[in-house]
């Protein structure tokens, strides 16, 4: 009979990529628009999944934030999800809402900065981890993961916890922003089919999607006659030509528009109206215009009118429902309308004169005056939209209009109307609130699933920035990463996912997580792209990005390195710049099976790597060889280290104006262990034995011992090592320290501690000596008076 | 951060542990407890795999001869699997591991004693 068991040490590296795996694999989910409440549910069950915990659960502050609602649980005993815990900063899920990264807690026994909740103590819980779910200002509530009997924990496990409630957050983010959307636009058309203006909005082809009631009532149409047809229906004849090519204009450029042409109303006759757009942004894509139709034909009759007989036109004036006003070849008021007054609550004598500019909003008067006096001394025409004081003491927006009146020839003032356009405005400033919310929260998305700074990794020097799209463009999902892998080599990764807004922000998360538990694995490059390709194609957001992934051997130089459809990395050295071309493919997201390639290059000695996304390089006014070019020369000129490079580049290629699309910038620079030597200090614990392997392989693999040699003096090095660790006594903070050198084919190997030599107890003990004296070619054990050194040397083969 | 994992399956009346990662004084204990829960007391003997093993050090070979003294003690064998090339192999023949416990270059030879 065959039986099989398995028992499995948690292996470093493996959890980590599992732990990713598992979080790439929430967010997918979470970008698959999986409910809120089913989110977290996995979110929990992945939880005490991964880390091995009893219980786990998530806990949302309440409206008042006075309370914590367990919403979701992961074997907690029935009944206790939907209690409510009071906030207290005293116990640890009330501690961790003020804290700014994961909590861990060995044993409440021991814990002196706050005590277990009520149905910790309950369910008599020793270890714990706690971790905020939202930014700081927004906290959603905290994830928590307890266990019955001790549990250690890893710093990893925090980071994976962290990683979790960070995908939890972003969940509740966007299902309270969707809300928000919803409710405004709920908002949006509720004001829009109450206001008297004519409203239109169009997709981003041309197409009216929506029009309101007042539309309807001016055109006679129905709602169904008036939908996908184009708005320009209904247009005087003679007027369609100019305004389908100021439409076709404005369109192309996604510019605001404006236009006066006669609409044909429901009775048959023409009025003029004056049509404005604004583009309107959905998640960043552009999506159609939103715009306004104003009558103006009583002002355009007026001023006519005014062309033809002073008199008919103050009787005109007065009986029209728009505000008018005259002024003498001085710009003193001469007149002003019935209409004017009313809405002003002045009389006629206290707006004649120069005094018309007191009802101006404070805010707006200096631009009103200004522009006035400018147009007036040149006799131009004036328009103007500002804020004037009506009779109840409240501001509304108006837009004034003069032009110069002449009579035989003689300038002698002007003739002006103005329109209420205060619903049309606040309309205006609701949308922008709308977008500018949506800009917002995709822009903390992004920071928050940054790295915060990038992993001090030894041998390399290493600079990044982002700069965030200007205001009105949404944010992108670019990112950077750097990992070690445990190899000796580092992987450096600069991507873009295809679009903008908080779903390309989202998807960017997903991918960088992605990366690096695919980095982490030592595979090449473009198995790494192919791998990340099978996932975005296996998933169901139809993601693409470009992305350049790039393995890197400090010691050698050696870059091996596959671009997904991306810029090509530069590098900087004393024999100039080059641009590092090959290895190109297509996107990530584009096809499967993706066919990815790989190139290999060397750095010269000194060098220094950028990495970049085609923010940096790509615009509307040069082509990309020109700016490949500029940022080329740029990076020749600079200097200051990579974070000097980094600020040159962005200050020279981008300029002082924000980017149209988001930059990324990544600069490293490989130190090569070139001295031939290596030291350090290391705690006198256990665990320092692999931190010393993993440096000892570094220094052995650049100066090329074979793996035989190589395993061998990391052996001797390592039990005398141990020996210093077993000895070490006194301060808990005992180190012990490690110099290793390599010349003329020799290697010396000096490892000195604190405490002093003792014969070891147990065969063991003397087996570790016996491996050190058999491995190596020489060895000393000197006693000196603060501790015991050991000196080996060894020859490694040429 | 030092990681070993330990795969058993029992091949007839041999168990036969697959070793695979790294083993220092950190995890050293801990291997110890997986291999001698891994045989119970009617097998006749266990085999380690050492082919997947980049690191032993002496807390390691500890191990194995602390195991081949308990086994021992039931009348239960313990083999030894690594390749000629395996820079291991120095190691455990200066220390004389040969010495308790039979080495092989492939599991089926060991397996065939």
């Amino acid at each position: 009979m065959q039986w099989r068991r398995a028992h499995r040490y948690r292996d470093e590296v493996a959890t980590r990529a599992r732990q990713q795996a598992a979080v790439a694999d929430l967010g997918q989910r979470a970008l698959a628009g999986l409910p809120l409440d089913d989110l977290i549910d996995e979110a929990v069950a992945c939880v005490a999944g991964e880390l091995g915990t009893d219980y786990a659960s998530v806990l949302e502050l309440t409206r008042d934030r006075r309370g914590l609602l367990i919403r979701a649980g992961h074997g907690l005993p029935p009944g206790v999800i939907g209690g409510v815990l009071a906030v207290r900063a005293d116990e640890l899920p009330g501690y961790a809402l003020e804290s700014d990264g994961p909590l861990v807690v060995d044993d409440f026994a021991e814990e002196t900065r706050f005590g277990p909740s009520p149905v910790q103590r309950d369910l008599q819980i020793v270890s714990a981890m706690a971790a905020p779910i939202g930014t700081p200002g927004r906290r959603f509530g905290v994830l928590g993961a307890s266990s019955r009997r001790a549990h250690k924990f890893s710093p990893d496990d925090a980071l994976f916890l962290q990683a979790i409630a960070n995908v939890v957050g972003a969940a509740a983010e966007r299902a309270r922003t969707d809300e928000l959307v919803r409710d405004s636009e709920a908002r949006f058309r509720e004001l829009a089919d109450t206001t008297p203006a004519l409203m239109w909005m169009t997709d981003a082809e041309g197409s009216v999607t929506y029009v309101n009631k007042g539309w309807l009532r001016f055109t006679g149409r129905t709602l169904q006659e008036e939908l996908g047809a184009t708005w320009a229906v209904g247009a005087h004849p003679d007027d369609l030509h100019e305004l389908l090519s100021r439409w076709r204009e404005a369109t192309a450029r996604r510019e605001e528009f404006r236009v006066e042409y006669r609409l044909v109303r429901a009775d048959g006759s023409e009025r003029w109206v004056l049509a404005e757009g604004l583009p309107r942004y959905d998640a960043g894509e552009f999506v159609g215009y939103v715009g306004t139709a104003t009558d103006i034909h009583d002002r355009r009759l007026i001023e006519d009118a005014l062309r033809e007989s002073e008199a008919t036109f103050r009787d005109l004036a007065d009986s029209a429902p728009v505000m008018i006003w005259t002024t003498d070849e001085r710009g003193l008021v001469t007149f002003v309308n019935a209409g004017w007054l009313d809405y002003t609550g002045t009389t006629l004598e206290e707006e004649l004169g120069p005094s018309w500019s007191l009802g101006v909003h404070p805010e707006d008067a200096p631009a009103v005056i200004s522009s006035w006096n400018e147009k007036l001394a040149e006799r131009k025409p004036w328009e103007l939209e500002y804020r004037l004081r009506g009779k109840d003491g409240n501001y509304r927006w108006i837009v004034d209009r003069g032009v110069p009146r002449y009579e035989g020839g003689r300038f002698v003032g002007y003739v002006g109307t103005a329109i209420d356009i205060h619903e049309r405005k606040t309309m205006e400033a609701r949308l922008r609130e709308v977008y500018e919310r949506e800009h917002t929260i995709a822009e903390t998305l992004q920071r928050s699933l940054l790295p915060e700074r990038l992993p001090r990794i030894e041998g390399l020097e290493i600079a990044a920035r982002y700069l965030p799209a200007g205001h009105g463009n949404a944010v992108g999902g670019d990112w950077y990463d750097a990992l070690e892998r445990a190899d000796g080599r580092v992987a450096l990764v600069v991507g873009d996912v295809v679009g903008h807004g908080l779903r390309a922000a989202a998807i960017m998360g997903q991918l960088r997580n992605a990366f690096r538990a695919y980095g982490l694995a030592e595979i090449s490059p473009a198995e790494v792209m192919a791998r990340v390709n099978r996932l975005i194609i296996s998933g169901e957001e139809n993601a693409m990005a470009t992305v350049l992934y790039l393995v890197l051997d400090r010691e050698t130089g050696d870059v091996t390195f596959a671009s997904a459809g991306h810029p090509p990395p530069l590098v900087l050295s004393s024999d100039g710049t080059e641009f590092l071309e090959g290895g190109r493919a297509v996107p990530v997201g584009a096809a499967e099976p993706g066919i990815f390639r790989e190139a290999t290059a060397t750095l010269p000695p000194g060098a220094t790597l950028l990495l970049y996304t085609d923010g940096l390089v790509e615009r509307r006014d040069a082509s990309l060889e020109q700016r490949l070019g500029e940022l080329a020369e740029v990076a020749r000129d600079a200097d200051g280290g990579v974070e000097g490079l980094c600020d040159s580049v962005l200050m020279r290629v981008v300029g002082e104006r924000r980017p149209d699309d988001d930059v990324a910038l990544l600069a490293v620079r490989p130190r090569p262990v070139s001295t031939g030597s290596m030291k350090l200090a290391l705690p006198a614990e256990p665990e320092s034995l692999s931190v010393l392997r993993r440096r000892l392989g570094r220094f052995l693999h650049a100066v090329q011992a074979s793996e035989e040699a190589a395993y061998e003096v990391t052996l001797t090095v390592c039990e005398a090592a141990g020996n210093a660790i077993e000895h070490a006594y006194g301060p808990v903070d005992a180190t012990f320290d490690v110099e290793v050198s390599f010349e003329n084919g020799t290697l010396l190997a000096v490892v000195r501690d604190r405490g002093s030599w003792r014969e070891r107890r147990g065969t063991h003990r003397g087996r570790g000596l016996k491996i050190i004296e058999g491995l190596m070619d020489d060895v000393q054990v000197t006693t000196e008076a603060d501790g015991t050194v050991i000196r080996m040397r060894r020859r490694l083969a040429a | 951060m030092t990681s070993a994992e330990v795969a058993i399956e029992r091949r007839g009346g041999t168990v036969v542990a697959h070793l695979s990662g790294e083993v220092d004084m950190t995890n050293a204990a801990r291997v110890r407890e997986e291999l001698l829960v891994s045989v119970p007391n009617d097998a006749l003997a266990l085999v380690v795999d050492l082919d997947g093993c980049r690191y032993l050090d002496s807390a390691a070979i500890e191990v194995l001869f602390d195991l081949a003294r308990r086994l021992g003690r039931r009348r239960q064998e313990l083999r030894l699997v690594l390749a000629q090339s395996s820079p291991l192999l120095r190691v455990l023949t200066l220390t004389d591991v040969q010495s308790v416990a039979g080495m092989h270059e492939t599991l089926d030879s060991a397996l065939a004693q």
